[in-house]
C-alpha cells in the first residue's frame, strides 16, 4: 500500500473540515490501518515520502501549511514505528519500560509539532480540536509510561544536595510532563485574540481543561484544577456559554461540580452537578452514574434528600453502592447504615465520597430521634382544645432516647449515657432537632413548633 | 611590559575585586599614553583592573546608551536556559555575575570586540572561579601547615557562613598584602580606596554573594603568594583545566565518608559533600546511641534536632537506606512529637512511608497511626482520603491504627464524648499528636454543649473535656472568655458548687471555635 492511499483518509477529512475523521486517521492503535501506514515506508525515506503524497495529495495549498503537514505525518508515522515496535515486542513477550517511554517520547514530539504549527497560525484553527484528541492519547502513554518506570524501580533516590533520603517527585515524571504540555496547549487556546469567533481557538478551551482536568486527578493535584477554573471565569470575551458543545459543557460541570465537592463547598457542587445531570445525554449511562455518585451524597448534606427508588434502579451499580445505605438511613436503622458504609468504604474512598457520606449518618439518627418523639404521643387534651390542636410531648426522657439508640446500634457497641447526650447535643448544634437539654430532669425539652425541621413535625 | 597579552585573561579579570595584585601594579605604572590605548584591538587595552574599581553594579558617571547586538542578547538567552544551569549556582549569582560581565564591556564599549558564541557563560565563569577557589583553599591549607592535614572545614558551607569572619580575613591580607613601594605611590593609594569602596557595595548586594566573595579572598591570597616576582597571567584559563566538571557527576553518585566525629552541626548542602566531613554508617550508628541517651539526660530539642539534620543528611549523600535508616528517622520523628514541631515530624513521616514500602523494618503500624492522628490535626480530607484509601483491612484492625481511625471517625460525628476517652488510651505517643488538637476540640465540644445545654454543673465539662481536675476546667473556661458565665454556689453542707450557664457564652465559644479551625489551613507548618 502506497503513503498516498494510506493518507486517502486524511485527504477526506482535511477537504471536509472534519476534526473528528482527522483525529481517527491519527488513532495509535496497532491494527491494520496502522500497520499499513507504518509499512508504506521506512525510517530512511519517511520524510521523503509523506513530503511527496502530502503535496499532491492536497492540492494547492500554501507552502507552510504544506510543510506543517509533512512535519505532523513524518512525527506520526515516527510514532507508529515506536508503537508497533511495542506491540510486536509484547506479541513476543519482550516488552520492556524502554517501549513504552519511546512510544510516549515520539508522540508528545507529534502533540508540540501540532502545537507548533497551531501557534503561528500555519494549520487551520480547526486543527484543536484534533489536537485534543491527539493530546488525550499523549495522557494515555504518559500513565503507561510512568506505569513501567514505577515497575522498574519503585522508589528513586534523591539526587544532589537534598537532606533526605527518597525523592518524592518522579513518581508521575511523565504524566507530570504531559501536563505541562497540556497546558500550553490550553494557553494557546486561551490566548487567540482572533476577533472573528467563528475561528477562534477559544472554541476548545473546555474541552482542553477537561483533559487537563482528568489528568490532574490522576496526579492527585486536585488544587491546579482551581486555577484553571478561575483562569477560564477571568477571561471576559469567551464565546457564549450555550454554544459550546454539550459534551464539553457536561464533562467540565461534572469536573467543577466533583471539585467543588471535595472543597466541601457542596451549595456550589450541587448546583454544577446538577446541571451537569440535566444536559447529560441520556444514553451515556456511565457518565449519569458518575454525576450521580457526587450528586447523591451533595444532596444528602445540603437538603437531607434521599435518592427516589426509581433513580436507584435505574443504575444497578449505585444500587449496590448506595442502596442499604439510603433505606437506612429511611428508616433510622444505625447498625445498617453502619455495616453498609463499612461495605462501601473501598469504593466510596477511591470516589472520595466517603468522608462526605459519612456525615450522612446524622440523618439516620435524626430519624431514629425522630421516631422517639412520634412514639412518645400526644399531650392530653386541655379544657376547650380541639382534636386538631393536640399537641405532640415535647418533654422527652434521656432515658427513651438512649434506648433507642442501644437498640438502634444493634446491641454491638455500648453507648454509656454521656455518649447519648453528646449524640443528642449534637443533633441540636446541627440544627436537625429543636430544643434543649436539662440534666437534672434527664429530660429532652423539643421546640414545640418543629422540633425537627423539615421533616413535618 | 607586563600588560597581558592573551585577551582570555581579559574577561577573568574584571571579576576580581581588589587592586593589591602587585603584578597589576606594575602594569599601573607602565601604562602607555592613552592615545595608544586608543588604537589597541584588545579588551586589554585598559588595565583590567580599572574595571574592578568600578563597583559594576552603580551606573558610572555619564550612563552610556547601550545598544545590546543580536549576539549578545543570545549570550544572555544561553545564559538562562535551563540546560545550561549548572547545580550549586543560583539563578541570582548567574543574574550577579552577567551583569558584572556586560557591564565590564560596556563601559568599555567593546561589547562588539568578544565572540559572544563562544564566550563563556556566566555560570560558567562562577563555577570555573569556585572551582579554583576551592582548589587554592586546599593548597593554601597545606601551604599553611604543611606538617598537618588539609583542613576539612575549609570549604564548609559552615565557615563560608561566618561572613564577619571572612571579612576580617580579608582586610587583614589586603593590609599586609600592599608592598612597601605601593603605599608611597599616590595612584594606588586611591586604587585601595576604590578596592574597598567595591568591597563595601559587594556586601550590600545579595547576600549569595558571599560565598563568591570568600573565594574571591583566597584567591588573592594565593596570588600574592605565587606571583610576586612572576608574571601573573597563567596562560590556561580555568575552565579548560579538567577539574570543574566534576560537579556534575558528583551529583549521584554515593558519596563515602571518612569523618569519624560522633557530633556534627547541620548546615544545608550547597555544593556536593566531601567525604572528609561525610560519616560512615560505623560511625552514625554510634551518634544515634548518644543522641538518644543525650535526649534522655538534657532534652535540648535544638541541639537535637540539628544533630538529626545532618545525621539525615549524611545517610542521603551515601545513599544509606536501611534498617538503620528508618531507625534514625524514627527517633527523630519521636523526638519532633514529644516537642510538638510539627514541620519536622511530618517530614519524617514522609520519608517513614517511602521506607516501610521498601520493606524495611521500623514500626509501620505506629506509624501509620500517627500518619491518621496528623492528618486529623492538619484537617486535611483529600490527604486522609488517601491514606484510607491505602489502608488494609488487615491494617484497619492493628491496634494503634484502629484507635487513630476511631479518633478520626468520632471527630467526624461530633461525638465529642468518644473521642476525649480515646484521648485517654491513646496508645504509645499517640497523645503527643492528640495535644496538638486536644484545646481545638475542646472548643468545639463547648460550641455543640453551650447550643444544647442551658446549665451544666462545672465538674460534667470537667469529666466530659477530659481536664485534670475542676480547678483545670475553670482556668480553661476563664482563659477563653467565659468566666462571666461560672456561677458558684453553696451547697447543703457548705462546700461550693460551679454551675456553668453555658448558654450565656454560646456564641463565645462558636467564635472561638471558628478561629481555632480556622488556623489550620497550612499543612501544620508553622
Amino acid at each position: 500500500m502506497s503513503m498516498e492511499a494510506a493518507l486517502a483518509g486524511f485527504q477526506q477529512a482535511y477537504n471536509t473540515h472534519d476534526a473528528f475523521e482527522l483525529a481517527s486517521c491519527l488513532k495509535p492503535i496497532p491494527v491494520d490501518r496502522l500497520y499499513d501506514f507504518w509499512r508504506s515506508t521506512n525510517e530512511a525515506r519517511v520524510e521523503h515520502t509523506v513530503k511527496h503524497a502530502i503535496t499532491f495529495g492536497l492540492g494547492r495549498i500554501e507552502r507552510s501549511e504544506a510543510q506543517g503537514w509533512i512535519d505532523v505525518f513524518v512525527g506520526f508515522w515516527r510514532a507508529s514505528d515506536k508503537i508497533i515496535n511495542a506491540d510486536q515486542a509484547q506479541n513476543q513477550g519482550r516488552l520492556s519500560e524502554r517501549h513504552a517511554l519511546e512510544v510516549y517520547e515520539a508522540w508528545k514530539d507529534l502533540v508540540q509539532t501540532f502545537q507548533k504549527y497551531i501557534g503561528n497560525g500555519t494549520l487551520p484553527h480547526w486543527i484543536i480540536f484534533t489536537l485534543y484528541f491527539v493530546a488525550n492519547d499523549l495522557r494515555r502513554f504518559a500513565i503507561k509510561a510512568d506505569a513501567q518506570l514505577a515497575k522498574a524501580k519503585p522508589v528513586t533516590f534523591s539526587a544532589g544536595l537534598s537532606d533526605d533520603v527518597v525523592a518524592t517527585t518522579l513518581k508521575n515524571q511523565k504524566l507530570e510532563e504531559a501536563a505541562r504540555v497540556f497546558s500550553r496547549i490550553f494557553a494557546l487556546c486561551m490566548s487567540d485574540r482572533n476577533p472573528n469567533l467563528s475561528e477562534s481557538r477559544k472554541w476548545a478551551v473546555y474541552c482542553i481543561a477537561n483533559l487537563q482536568f482528568k489528568t490532574y486527578f490522576k496526579l492527585k493535584t486536585i488544587t491546579l484544577c482551581k486555577n484553571l477554573i478561575k483562569s477560564i471565569e477571568a477571561q471576559a470575551d469567551m464565546p457564549p456559554w450555550n454554544l459550546y458543545p454539550k459534551a464539553h459543557r457536561v464533562t467540565y460541570m461534572y469536573y467543577c461540580g466533583v471539585i467543588a465537592f471535595l472543597q466541601e463547598d457542596y451549595n456550589k457542587a450541587e448546583t454544577a452537578l446538577f446541571n451537569s445531570w440535566a444536559y447529560c445525554y441520556k444514553g451515556s449511562t456511565k457518565n449519569r452514574e458518575l454525576i450521580l455518585t457526587y450528586l447523591i451524597p451533595c444532596r444528602l448534606i445540603t437538603k437531607s434528600e434521599i435518592p427516589s427508588v426509581q433513580i436507584l434502579q435505574e443504575f444497578p451499580h449505585l444500587q449496590t453502592l448506595f442502596g442499604d445505605l439510603v433505606s437506612s438511613i429511611k428508616r433510622g436503622d444505625l447498625a445498617g447504615f453502619d455495616k453498609a458504609f463499612a461495605e462501601g468504604e473501598p469504593e466510596f474512598v477511591r470516589r472520595r465520597v466517603f468522608l462526605t457520606l459519612e456525615r450522612s449518618r446524622d440523618i439516620a439518627l435524626r430519624n431514629l430521634l425522630r421516631k422517639v418523639f412520634l412514639a412518645g404521643g400526644y399531650e392530653d387534651l386541655k379544657e376547650g382544645q380541639a382534636e386538631k390542636d393536640r399537641m405532640r410531648r415535647t418533654r422527652i426522657p434521656l432515658a427513651h432516647f438512649a434506648t433507642a439508640l442501644r437498640m438502634g446500634s444493634g446491641g454491638g457497641q455500648s453507648v454509656d449515657d454521656e455518649e447519648v447526650e453528646c449524640l443528642l447535643a449534637n443533633m441540636i448544634y446541627k440544627g436537625l432537632m429543636k430544643g434543649y437539654i436539662s440534666r437534672e430532669h434527664a429530660m429532652v425539652v423539643l421546640n414545640k413548633k418543629g422540633a425537627f425541621p423539615g421533616t413535618g413535625v | 611590559m607586563a600588560l597581558p597579552t592573551t585577551s582570555t585573561v581579559a574577561w577573568s579579570n574584571p571579576l576580581q575585586p581588589p587592586a593589591y595584585n602587585p603584578v597589576v601594579a606594575r602594569t599601573t605604572l607602565a601604562r602607555p599614553p592613552p592615545a595608544h590605548v586608543g588604537h589597541s584591538d584588545t579588551p586589554m587595552r585598559d588595565s583590567p583592573f580599572d574595571a574592578s574599581l568600578q563597583p559594576p553594579t552603580a551606573p558610572s558617571e555619564q550612563p552610556k546608551k547601550v545598544e545590546w547586538t543580536p549576539e549578545v542578547r543570545n549570550y544572555v538567552g544561553r545564559a538562562f536556559e535551563p540546560e545550561n544551569t549548572i547545580a550549586g549556582i543560583s539563578k541570582e549569582d548567574t543574574t550577579n555575575k552577567l551583569r558584572v560581565v556586560l557591564s565590564y564591556f560596556a563601559e568599555r564599549s567593546q561589547l562588539e570586540g568578544i565572540d559572544w558564541s563562544t564566550y563563556p557563560l556566566p555560570q560558567e565563569l562562577l563555577r570555573d572561579e569556585r572551582a579554583a577557589a576551592w582548589a587554592q583553599a586546599q593548597s593554601n591549607s597545606l601551604l599553611s601547615s604543611p606538617n598537618g592535614p588539609a583542613n576539612p572545614t575549609l570549604d564548609t558551607p559552615q565557615s563560608k557562613k561566618r561572613k564577619s569572619q571572612d571579612k576580617m580575613d580579608l582586610s587583614e591580607s589586603a593590609d599586609a598584602s600592599v608592598p612597601p613601594w605601593r603605599r608611597t605611590n599616590l595612584e594606588s593609594r586611591i586604587t585601595y580606596a576604590n578596592g574597598r569602596n567595591e568591597k563595601r557595595h559587594k556586601k550590600n548586594a545579595v547576600s549569595g554573594d558571599a560565598t563568591s566573595k570568600f573565594d574571591q579572598a583566597d584567591l588573592e591570597k594565593r596570588k600574592q603568594r605565587f606571583q610576586l616576582g612572576k608574571n601573573g597571567n597563567s596562560s590556561t584559563p580555568p575552565w579548560n583545566s579538567p577539574k570543574p566538571d566534576s560537579d556534575a557527576d558528583m551529583d549521584n553518585a554515593p558519596c563515602v565518608g571518612t569523618n569519624m566525629s560522633l557530633e556534627k552541626s547541620y548546615f544545608r548542602l550547597t555544593a556536593p559533600p566531601k567525604p572528609e566531613t561525610v560519616r560512615p554508617q560505623h560511625v552514625l550508628e554510634k551518634t544515634l546511641a548518644m543522641l538518644r541517651k543525650k535526649w534522655k539526660a538534657d532534652k535540648n530539642y535544638g541541639y537535637m534536632c540539628n544533630q538529626f539534620k545532618s545525621l539525615r543528611q549524611d545517610l542521603t549523600v551515601q545513599h544509606i537506606k536501611n534498617d538503620f535508616t528508618v531507625k534514625v528517622y524514627e527517633s527523630h520523628a519521636r523526638i519532633a512529637l514529644e516537642q510538638g514541631d510539627m514541620g519536622e515530624y511530618n517530614q519524617c513521616q514522609t520519608q517513614l512511608k517511602a521506607l516501610y514500602s521498601q520493606n524495611l523494618a521500623g514500626n509501620p503500624d505506629e506509624f501509620t497511626a500517627y500518619r491518621v492522628l496528623y492528618f486529623v490535626y492538619t484537617c486535611n480530607k483529600t490527604d486522609m482520603n488517601d491514606l484510607l484509601a491505602e489502608l488494609t483491612p488487615s491494617d484497619k484492625i492493628k491496634p494503634e491504627i484502629k484507635h487513630a481511625l476511631d479518633v478520626r471517625s468520632s471527630l467526624a460525628l461530633g461525638n465529642y464524648h468518644k473521642f476525649f476517652r480515646l484521648y485517654t488510651i491513646a496508645p504509645r505517643m499517640g497523645m503527643y499528636l492528640m495535644d496538638m488538637f486536644i484545646g481545638r476540640e475542646r472548643l468545639h465540644a463547648l460550641a455543640n454543649i453551650s447550643r444544647a445545654y442551658m446549665t451544666v454543673g462545672l465538674r460534667f465539662l470537667t469529666d466530659e473535656l477530659q481536664f485534670g481536675d475542676d480547678g483545670e476546667c475553670r482556668e480553661f473556661l476563664e482563659s477563653h472568655g467565659a468566666s462571666q458565665a461560672i456561677d458558684k454556689k453553696l451547697d447543703e453542707h457548705g462546700k461550693p458548687q460551679f454551675r456553668v450557664k453555658v448558654k450565656e457564652a454560646a456564641s463565645v465559644f462558636e467564635s472561638l471555635r471558628q478561629a481555632a479551625f480556622a488556623l489550620v489551613d497550612i499543612k501544620g507548618q508553622k
